[in-house]
């Protein structure tokens, strides 16, 4: 074969695998939003809409739901029943279900349109309204809502995107529990 | 040739005066570009080296979505703690992944932006090395083939050859210069010693606040092809657009405005203002709403309390017999506003007075006088506000012991200067005021 011919189609099979390569990778935002799970939860902790302090460091030995939410933002609207309805199951009362600790926080929002937000549509969780901005960079939050669930170790069991479902979230759950489960038994 | 060696001499001294200028200048532009200095440079420069993580080809730098907005003051904070620079670029992409730097690593996939380049540079100089060997071993064969009485066809066709080859050179260049302007990306003022300069969008937004509006609609748009979700823009370009009658494409452009950034306070008050005159009232208090829980600049308040949209949208909800929907905007007015000064008092008053004015026309006993209490108050904290004293002089009409408060309050708003036209049509229909 002449030697032009050669380095070019040696040329062009080149380009053809990177465009191959390039063309299957997943999106960028994909990627900015798929990393932490898995990883040490990074640090949660402020004075709470009741003038408490919270620290996620607390609460070692439960699980932790960790909400990052916006009154203004629809799907955070959505989805609040669905985390009403996951938090009162999970509240303790009932000793065949898991406990697990919700905590709302707030992303670029007044305090006083988030206790607004609360009266209207119930939730008597933890919520740090203020001071956050930190708080959801450490967490790598692209866009509200998203939901991270923690386990007892305090590690980073699932991350949710978008707007909860209760039955999605006891479904993380269960395999979170799983996982647990075999850790323990493995060790 | 006794010219011979001078001329080299000089070739080699313009060659070495090229070289100096060359080296010179890109080390002139290295020292130039020196570190910036405050911390304000710093964010600024970090800034623009990060992509925003949810917009299309925009920085942090330029971005003004709340994400954006977020990870930009984590950057002044850690810069004000005294972090390097490579302690901020470490921790951005720890949690938002190297896609976010716009500095790619040598690692992985990443680092073939930095290979390729220099493959690709090393094949064009090898190419263009073998190219120039092969003419000059041609050169002098042809020359001969010339002088040895060929009729000239060779030397034609080398020529021809060559002249092809050289314009195919040429054309490579032409299209690696212009692959490599297109992904260098844009230059922004005070960027560029060359390329295309183009203004940036904080320029393009103050030019269009004072246009005319077929101009800056003209301007915003230009904001927009540069930034897709700048939110000013949009909100901007949607009240100009409304102003200008073009009602659909306005709302269409405030509802972008506010699906891009809900917390972007004015475009609560355009769209409000809009839905408004649209007939949806729910929506526009709804707008009124949220707005009450950002953090609005001062002349947003200014902008509501002399259009008096919120007691407009209030009126509006409790004529359609929406009463609660129309009490809780304007207690959300009343809740959310920190009635600290004297500056704030006239608005407060006028919040009252509607509120006030819309529980006594109930006509219900207990609310009436709620409405009374309401107005009393409204009077105390603005005694010159025209509603306050008309609705609360109108109100008491019907109640025999008010009699010399309603005197006292038609008489303090004769005396005021510029009073509403309807309110005082109002009073002389009803016989409080002579016509």
């Amino acid at each position: 074969m002449n030697p032009v011919r050669r380095a070019a189609l040696v040329v062009g099979l080149v380009l053809a695998v990177l465009v191959m390569v390039f063309a299957t990778r997943e999106a960028v935002r994909d990627r900015m939003t798929t990393h932490l799970v898995g990883a040490v939860a990074p640090p949660v902790a402020g004075i709470t809409l009741d003038g408490t302090v919270w620290d996620i460091d607390d609460q070692r030995g439960r699980w932790v739901l960790v909400n990052f939410f916006s009154t203004t933002c629809v799907p955070c609207i959505e989805e609040h029943p669905e985390l009403v309805a996951f938090a009162e199951v999970h509240d303790g009362s009932d000793p065949a279900v898991p406990e697990v600790r919700v905590v709302s926080v707030a992303f670029d929002d007044r305090s006083s349109a988030i206790s607004r937000f609360f009266g209207e549509h119930g939730g008597g969780w933890p919520v740090l309204p203020a001071d956050t901005g930190r708080i959801a960079v450490d967490w790598g939050v692209v866009a509200v809502p998203e939901s991270y669930l923690v386990t007892p170790s305090g590690h980073v069991a699932a991350k949710v995107v978008g707007g909860v479902v209760r039955d999605d979230l006891e479904g993380l759950l269960d395999r979170g529990l799983a996982a647990v489960a075999g850790d323990r038994t493995g060790s | 040739m006794n010219g011979g060696p001078a001329r080299t001499d000089w070739g080699r001294a313009i060659w070495l005066l090229v070289l100096v200028v060359v080296v010179g200048s890109l080390v002139v532009s290295e020292v130039a570009d020196q570190a910036p200095r405050t911390n304000a440079d710093r964010v600024h420069a970090l800034a623009g080296d990060f992509a925003c993580p949810v917009c299309q080809g925009q920085s942090l730098g330029e971005s003004d979505v709340p994400i954006a907005r977020t990870i930009r003051s984590t950057i002044r904070t850690m810069v004000d703690e005294g972090r390097t620079d490579a302690e901020v670029r470490t921790m951005l992409v720890d949690r938002f992944g190297e896609d976010i730097d716009y500095t790619p690593t040598g690692r992985g996939l990443t680092g073939l932006v930095w290979v390729l380049p220099v493959l690709a540079a090393a094949a064009a100089l090898t190419g263009v090395s073998l190219a120039v060997a092969r003419w000059t071993s041609g050169w002098p064969r042809s020359q001969e083939g010339s002088a040895g009485g060929s009729d000239g066809v060779g030397t034609s066709g080398n020529t021809s050859n060559r002249n092809l080859a050289l314009v195919g050179v040429a054309v490579v260049a032409v299209l690696a210069g212009v692959l490599v302007a297109r992904t260098a990306g844009d230059r922004t003022a005070g960027n560029a010693l060359t390329g295309d300069i183009r203004s940036s969008t904080r320029t393009l937004l103050a030019e269009a606040g004072v246009a005319a509006p077929a101009d800056a609609d003209a301007l915003y748009t230009r904001v927009l092809e540069i930034q897709p979700s700048n939110v000013e823009a949009l909100a901007y370009r949607g009240w100009s657009r409304w102003r200008t009658g073009d009602r659909v494409a306005a709302l269409v452009d405030l509802d972008d405005a506010v699906a891009s950034d809900g917390a972007f306070a004015d475009v609560r008050v355009f769209r409000a203002s809009a839905r408004h005159a649209e007939g949806d009232h729910v929506g526009a208090a709804v707008d009124l709403t949220v707005l009450d829980g950002l953090d609005a600049p001062p002349i947003v308040g200014d902008l509501l309390a002399t259009s008096r949209l919120r007691q407009r949208i209030a009126g509006a909800l409790a004529s359609e017999g929406e009463l609660l929907a129309a009490l809780e905007l304007l207690d959300s007015g009343l809740d959310a506003a920190e009635w600290v000064g004297a500056s704030r008092q006239p608005e407060r008053a006028a919040l009252l007075a509607e509120r006030g004015w819309l529980l006594a026309s109930t006509r219900v006993p207990e609310l009436v006088e709620r409405g009374l209490a309401g107005l009393d108050e409204a009077v105390v904290v603005g005694p010159t506000d025209p509603y306050a004293l008309a609705y609360r002089a109108v109100v008491g009409m019907s109640v025999p012991a008010r009699a010399d408060q309603v005197a006292a309050d038609v008489q303090a708003f004769a005396v005021l200067e510029d009073p509403p036209a309807d309110l005082t049509a109002s009073l002389i229909s009803l016989g409080l005021l002579d016509g």
